[in-house]
C-alpha cells in the first residue's frame, strides 16, 4: 500500500501550522517523520489519522484520492495511529485491550473470550511475541504495551501504522523489542511511519525520512546518505553540536554523602559522596531505582535504613521541605504530572517552592517573586510572552526552564535533575546542558538522572550505573562510554585498566 | 460621529466576546445581573412611586442576604475543600453538633455549663463563641486526620462523620431544651438603624478574608497547587497533609460560625432536621460560581454569585408563585445549567 499526503496546507485561526507539505510512504519501509516541536509533525499525522480536517491539499492511497472526516475513516483505508500517550486499559487484560471496541460476542450478547483470546494468541505467535494474552496491561512494562499497541493496530489489518515518539519512555532494551516487532512487520510488508527525537534510533531503524521545520518540508531522502548531524542540522536550521561538554573546573567540600541507604524493595546499600561544583550522573534501565532513590533523598518517599549527610551533617529528610531547608532540589522526572501545576501561571510555577521563605504572615511577597523570576528568565532564557500567562501555553523546552527556575530560587546547594531533557527539543536541550555547567562553575552540586547514556557522556564528569537498586559500578572521565555504561546497566562487571582516570585532577 | 459609534460597539462586542470566552466569573455574573433585572421587575418597577419601591426592594434584597448568611459562610469553606480535590459532606450535621455545643454552654437553665460555674453576661457569650469555633475546628481536624493520615476519600470520611455528628448530637440533646439568654440572641439580631443586618455583615466580612487568602496567601495558592496537581505540589515542597487539614479544619469553624448565626436568630435548633441538605447547597453554590469538582480551580467571589443566583431563584420562584415542591427542579437546572455554560472554558 502507498500513502501520499499532496500539498497539505492547514491553518489554526492565523496561524498558519502546515504549508505545502508532500509525503510518500510506502509499505515495507519505515519512514521517520523528524522536526522540533511545533513544527507541524503531530498536525500532518492528525490529519492522516482523520482526527484534523485539511485546509488544502490531497491524501491518495493507491493513487486514489480519499477524503477522511474522522478517525474511524483513516481506519477503516488501512491507516491506524498509535498516539504517544497509549490508548490501553490497565485494568483489562491484554486480550480484551486487543479487541476494545469490536468485541467478538457470542449469540446473546456475551464476550466472546475464548475466540479473543485465540486470535491474540495466533497473532502474538505469527510476530513472534512471548506475551501472555491473559496478562493485565497495567502489569506489562512500558515497551509491553506498545507492542499491545502495535499488535492491536495489527489485529485490524493496518497496512499503514502511525507511531508517535513510541520510545521515548522506553529503557535501551525495551526500545530493541519494540525495534525488533517493528522490523517484523517492515518484512510482511507493513509501512510504519516513526516520529522521534532521537536521531541514533532513526538512523538504525528507518529507511527513508522527511524532515519538517515551522510548517514546511525542508528536507526528504534516504537515511543512509546523510549523517545525525546533517539531520539535526534540517531540524533546528542551524549546526548543532555533539562533542562532550564537560570542562575543567575546581571542587568544592563535600556537600553531599550518602551511607548504607535503603528502602525496601527498591534500592539498597547505596553509597556515595557528592563535592561542590561536581556533575555527577546515575544512569541505568527502567527499574534500577534511581528515581526512587533520589525521591527518598529529597524526602518524598521514605528511607528505611542508612543515612544522609548534607556539609558532613546528618539530616533527616522525611519530607521535602526538610529536603528544600537541606539547600537539595529535585527536578522530577514527567514534568506534565510532577512538575508543572496547570491551574497557575508561569510565575506561581516558578515561585511556588519558595512562597513560604519570603511570606510574612502568610502573605506571598510578590514583588521579591517578580524579581527574582526576572533574573532566572534572563539567565536561563526563557521564551514566554507574559509572565501571567499559564504555564502550559510555553514549549516544553520553556517549561522545564521555569521549573528548574524555581528550584534555583531555593538558592540549592545541590541540585538533582530527573531526565532533564524529557520532551524538550533540540535547542532548548543544549540550552539545558550549558545551565547545568554553569551551575557547577557556580559550586552547585550537579546530579545527573538519565537513560540517555550519550547525555550523561556528554555533561557529567563521572557517573554511576544502577542495576536493580543497587550501584553497579561508577565510571569516570574516559571511561564513560554507551559500551560500559550498557554492560554495568545490564548486571554485567567491568574489567577496568587501573584506577578510572578522570579528565582533570581534583583540587587539594 | 457614527463611524465612531460604531467603532465603539464594536469594540463592546470583542469585549463581551473576549471576556465571556475568558473570564470563567463574567458568565455567572452576567446571569446573575439578568436575574436580579427580572426580579427589579417582578417587583413592579414603577417611577412615579420610586420611594416607596426602592424601599420595598431593599427590604427584600435585605432579606434575601440574611437568610442566605448561613449557607453562604459554608459554601465558602467548601469552595476551598473542593478546590483541593476534596469534598465535605459533613457540614450540616457539623451544623448541628456546634449549635448543641454552643447551647449547651450558653444554656441559662439548670443543665447550662457556663451557668453552672457562674459564668454569665458578655463573657459566657465571648466564651461560648469562642470555644464553638475552636471545637468547630477540631470536628474539622477529625475529618482532615481522616482524609490525610488515614487515607481515607473525602466522600467517605465526611458521609461518616455525617452520621455520626448527627447521632451522637441527637442522642446527647434528647429531651433536652436548652434556653438562650435574649443577650446572645443580639449576635445575630442586633439592628443597625432598625435593620437587623449583622449575618449580612459577618458574611460578606469572611467572603472579604476568604477572597483574599485565596489570592494573595501561601496557603490559599497552596490550595489551588495541591487540587491541580497534587504529586506536583509534594515535589514541590508543599506540606500537601497540612494544606488539606487545615481546609477541613477551616470548614468546620466556618460551619460553627454559621451554627452560632443560626442559633443567635432563632433560640434554639431542631437537631433532627436542621442543616438537612446544607451540604448539597453548598456545593450547588460553589460549582455555580464556577469551582471544578476536579479541583485546582475555584473562585470565592464566583462562590458569593453562585449563592446569590440560587437565591434569587428562589426569591422569583415564590415571587412568581411557582408550587414550592417543585422549586428545587429549578433549582437542579440552574447548577445543571450553569455547568454546561463554563463548560467551553475549561480547556
Amino acid at each position: 500500500m502507498q500513502v501520499e499526503m499532496l500539498n497539505v496546507n492547514k491553518s489554526f485561526g492565523s496561524n498558519k501550522v502546515l504549508e505545502d507539505v508532500s509525503i510518500t510512504v510506502n509499505g515495507g519501509e519505515i519512514y521517520a517523520l523528524l522536526g522540533e516541536n511545533g513544527a507541524g509533525k503531530s498536525t500532518l499525522m492528525n490529519i492522516l489519522g482523520g482526527v484534523l480536517p485539511l485546509d488544502r491539499g490531497e491524501i491518495c492511497i493507491n493513487g486514489e484520492s480519499v477524503s477522511f472526516e474522522k478517525p474511524a475513516d483513516s481506519q477503516s483505508s488501512g491507516i491506524a495511529f498509535i498516539h504517544q500517550e497509549l490508548n490501553l486499559i490497565n485494568d483489562l487484560p491484554v486480550y480484551e485491550n486487543m479487541f476494545i471496541g469490536r468485541e467478538p460476542k457470542k449469540r446473546f450478547g456475551q464476550l466472546d473470550h475464548k475466540k479473543m483470546i485465540k486470535e491474540t494468541e495466533d497473532l502474538f505467535k505469527r510476530m513472534d511475541i512471548d506475551l501472555d494474552p491473559k496478562a493485565l496491561v497495567g502489569d506489562l512494562d512500558a515497551s509491553y504495551k506498545q507492542i499491545v499497541e502495535i499488535c492491536r493496530a495489527m489485529s485490524t489489518n493496518a497496512s499503514i501504522i502511525i507511531m508517535d515518539e513510541p520510545t521515548t519512555s522506553l529503557t535501551d532494551t525495551e526500545i530493541n523489542r519494540v525495534f525488533g516487532m517493528m522490523n517484523t512487520l517492515r518484512e510482511q510488508g507493513v509501512g510504519l511511519i516513526f516520529i522521534s527525537h532521537k536521531l541514533k534510533e532513526v538512523k538504525r531503524i528507518c529507511d527513508r525520512y522527511a524532515v519538517l521545520r515551522d510548517g514546511g518540508l525542508v528536507s526528504e531522502g534516504y537515511v543512509e546518505d546523510v549523517t545525525i548531524n546533517d539531520i539535526a542540522r534540517f531540524m533546528v536550521g542551524y549546526d548543532v553540536r555533539t562533542e562532550p561538554l564537560i570542562r575543567e573546573r575546581p571542587l568544592g567540600e563535600e556537600v553531599l554523602r550518602i551511607e548504607n541507604l535503603t528502602y525496601e524493595q527498591q534500592f539498597k546499600d547505596i553509597n556515595f559522596s557528592i563535592k561542590a561544583g561536581e556533575v555527577v550522573g546515575f544512569t541505568g534501565l527502567l527499574g534500577d531505582g534511581r528515581s526512587e532513590l533520589f525521591q527518598s533523598i529529597f524526602g518524598s518517599k521514605g528511607v528505611s535504613s542508612g543515612a544522609i549527610y548534607v556539609n558532613d551533617k546528618k539530616v533527616s529528610t522525611n519530607s521535602t521541605m526538610d529536603a528544600i531547608k537541606n539547600g537539595i532540589a529535585y527536578l522530577p522526572r514527567n514534568r506534565k504530572e510532577n512538575a508543572i501545576i496547570s491551574d497557575m501561571d508561569i510565575l506561581e510555577n516558578s515561585a511556588i517552592a519558595t512562597w513560604p521563605q519570603y511570606s510574612k504572615f502568610g502573605i506571598i511577597n510578590k514583588d521579591i517573586h517578580k524579581q527574582q523570576f526576572e533574573k532566572q528568565r534572563d539567565k536561563l532564557n526563557i521564551k514566554m510572552d507574559k509572565w501571567t500567562d499559564n504555564i502550559t501555553k510555553l514549549s516544553g523546552g520553556n517549561q522545564q526552564k521555569v521549573v528548574l527556575s524555581k528550584w534555583l530560587n531555593t538558592g540549592p546547594k545541590i541540585l538533582i535533575l530527573d531526565n532533564p531533557t524529557q520532551g524538550v527539543d533540540v535547542g532548548a536541550k543544549e540550552d539545558i546542558y550549558d545551565i547545568i555547567l554553569d551551575l557547577a562553575d557556580q559550586k552547585i552540586a550537579v546530579v545527573v538522572l538519565s537513560s540517555e547514556a550519550q547525555e550523561i557522556i556528554r555533561v557529567c564528569d563521572r557517573t554511576m550505573v544502577m542495576y536493580h537498586g543497587t550501584v553497579q559500578g561508577e565510571l569516570k572521565g574516559k571511561e564513560m562510554t554507551d559500551h560500559n555504561i550498557m554492560t554495568l546497566a545490564t548486571g554485567g562487571e567491568l574489567e577496568l585498566e587501573g584506577e578510572g582516570k578522570p579528565l582533570w585532577k581534583q583540587e587539594q | 460621529m457614527e463611524a465612531g459609534a460604531v467603532s465603539v460597539r464594536r469594540g463592546f462586542v470583542e469585549w463581551f466576546k473576549d471576556k465571556w470566552q475568558n473570564d470563567p466569573l463574567f458568565s455567572i455574573f452576567i446571569a446573575l445581573i439578568i436575574m436580579v433585572i427580572l426580579q427589579t421587575l417582578t417587583l413592579g418597577f414603577d417611577f412615579n412611586s420610586f420611594g416607596e419601591w426602592f424601599q420595598t426592594w431593599v427590604n427584600n434584597w435585605i432579606n434575601i442576604l440574611r437568610n442566605n448568611a448561613g449557607v453562604a459562610i459554608v459554601a465558602l469553606g467548601m469552595t476551598f475543600v473542593i478546590m483541593t480535590g476534596g469534598i465535605d459532606l459533613s457540614v450540616g450535621a457539623t451544623l448541628v453538633a456546634t449549635g448543641a455545643f454552643a447551647m449547651t454552654l450558653i444554656d441559662i437553665g439548670e443543665r447550662g455549663l457556663f451557668a453552672m460555674i457562674g459564668i454569665t453576661g458578655v463573657p459566657a457569650i465571648i466564651f461560648t463563641m469562642l470555644l464553638t469555633m475552636a471545637f468547630g475546628y477540631l470536628l474539622g481536624s477529625l475529618i482532615g486526620v481522616t482524609v490525610t493520615k488515614g487515607l481515607v476519600p473525602p466522600f467517605i470520611a465526611t458521609l461518616g462523620a455525617m452520621m455520626v455528628f448527627r447521632s451522637v448530637t441527637q442522642h446527647f440533646m434528647q429531651g433536652y431544651n436548652p434556653r438562650v439568654p435574649t443577650e446572645f440572641l443580639q449576635i445575630a439580631s442586633l439592628k443597625i438603624g432598625n435593620v437587623m443586618i449583622m449575618p449580612i455583615i459577618y458574611w460578606l466580612l469572611i467572603a472579604a478574608i476568604m477572597y483574599y487568602v485565596s489570592k494573595r496567601t501561601t496557603f490559599g495558592r497552596q490550595i489551588i497547587a495541591v487540587g491541580s496537581n497534587e504529586k506536583g505540589a509534594r515535589l514541590s515542597g508543599i506540606n500537601v497533609d497540612k494544606v488539606k487539614l487545615r481546609v477541613y479544619a477551616l470548614m468546620g469553624l466556618l460551619v460553627s460560625i454559621a451554627a452560632i448565626i443560626q442559633v443567635s436568630r432563632v433560640g434554639s435548633m431542631d437537631f433532627a432536621g436542621a442543616g438537612r441538605g446544607l451540604e448539597m447547597d453548598a456545593i450547588a453554590a460553589a460549582v455555580v460560581g464556577g469551582t471544578s469538582m476536579m479541583g485546582g480551580r475555584g473562585f470565592i467571589l464566583g462562590t458569593v454569585y453562585g449563592v446569590l443566583i440560587i437565591a434569587v431563584l428562589n426569591n422569583l420562584l415564590n415571587l412568581f408563585g411557582v408550587p414550592p415542591l417543585l422549586r428545587d427542579a429549578f433549582k437542579g437546572l440552574i447548577v445543571i445549567a450553569a455547568v454546561l455554560l463554563q463548560r467551553k472554558k475549561i480547556i
